[in-house]
């Protein structure tokens, strides 16, 4: 068969070259914000093993972001405290992991403080959710009151999650995996999460809105 | 590469950017209230990345003409 060269798809109209091979040539950026200021977190051990998990994949940066470590005021909200190391972190990110523990059946509220100081830098980029709990539901109740925000938020989640229940028994005192499958699973969690976070940044930086 | 009738060059790096989303933003700012689109009940905040630095910029969209 012959193609016509009028044809958007012949090899005339093809000539410009992809722009579709651009936005990848840079590593990605996936920090890992730790969502708790409580102390004793269990949760801070989870940020770490994900972040070391993160750090195995070649072309891709991270850090572990712990939201105790940056300037929380109460006296104002939204980009209102934005801390720089933050914004700057967020505008840089292709995707986010969220270390989440379960307080009460929600997040945090210092966690949603944190989210709430950026909005233009979320857009369009991946999150996923590591949820951890001291019981036996695995945090799915924080994933459930989280998704609705990072929706608002322009973040798009992905289908896995990795819901780390009985943390007590998951990490030992040292903040050391005992339970392999978490590896596997975190590495599944990963795998979609980075797929995501590669669309996006070819979507945002290719395929215009209209 | 850009939705926009008004192109966006990168402020960092002079590329085009390539407009990737319209958000709605809520306000109660009496400030804001020249800029709300009545049809969607907020501001509509355009969303630009850049193909060669990763730069992300914000502009408040115009209203319709």
């Amino acid at each position: 068969m012959t193609i016509p060269t009028s044809s958007p798809w012949s090899a005339g109209a093809r000539a410009e070259p992809s722009p579709l091979a651009s936005p990848l040539a840079r590593p990605l950026s996936i920090p890992v914000v730790l969502g708790t200021t409580r102390k004793g977190r269990m949760s801070a051990h989870a940020a770490r093993f994900v972040a070391d998990r993160i750090r195995l994949r070649d072309g891709i940066a991270t850090d572990v972001i712990d939201i105790s470590r940056l300037p929380l005021p109460v006296d104002d909200a939204g980009e209102g405290v934005r801390s720089p190391e933050y914004g700057e972190a967020m505008l840089r990110a292709d995707a986010i992991v969220i270390v989440a523990p379960e307080y009460n059946h929600s997040f945090p509220g210092l966690l949603k403080h944190v989210l709430d100081s950026c909005l233009k830098e979320y857009i369009h980029k991946a999150a996923g959710i590591v949820a951890v709990s001291a019981g036996s539901f695995g945090g799915t109740r924080v994933i459930q009151s989280l998704l609705p925000v990072l929706r608002e938020l322009g973040l798009v989640t992905i289908f896995w999650d990795v819901n780390i229940g009985n943390v007590g028994r998951v990490f030992d005192d040292a903040g050391l995996l005992v339970d392999d499958a978490f590896v596997r699973r975190t590495d599944k969690f990963l795998d979609e999460l980075v797929w995501m976070a590669r669309t996006l940044r070819t979507g945002r930086e290719t395929i215009p809105l209209t | 590469m850009t939705a926009t009738t008004r192109p966006m060059p990168c402020p960092r790096c002079g590329t085009a950017m390539n407009h990737h989303a319209d958000k709605l933003v809520e306000t109660s700012s009496r400030r804001d209230a020249p800029d709300i689109d009545a049809a969607l009940g907020g501001i509509v905040e355009e969303t630009h990345a850049c193909p060669t630095c990763g730069n992300v910029e914000f502009r408040r969209a115009r209203g319709p003409a």
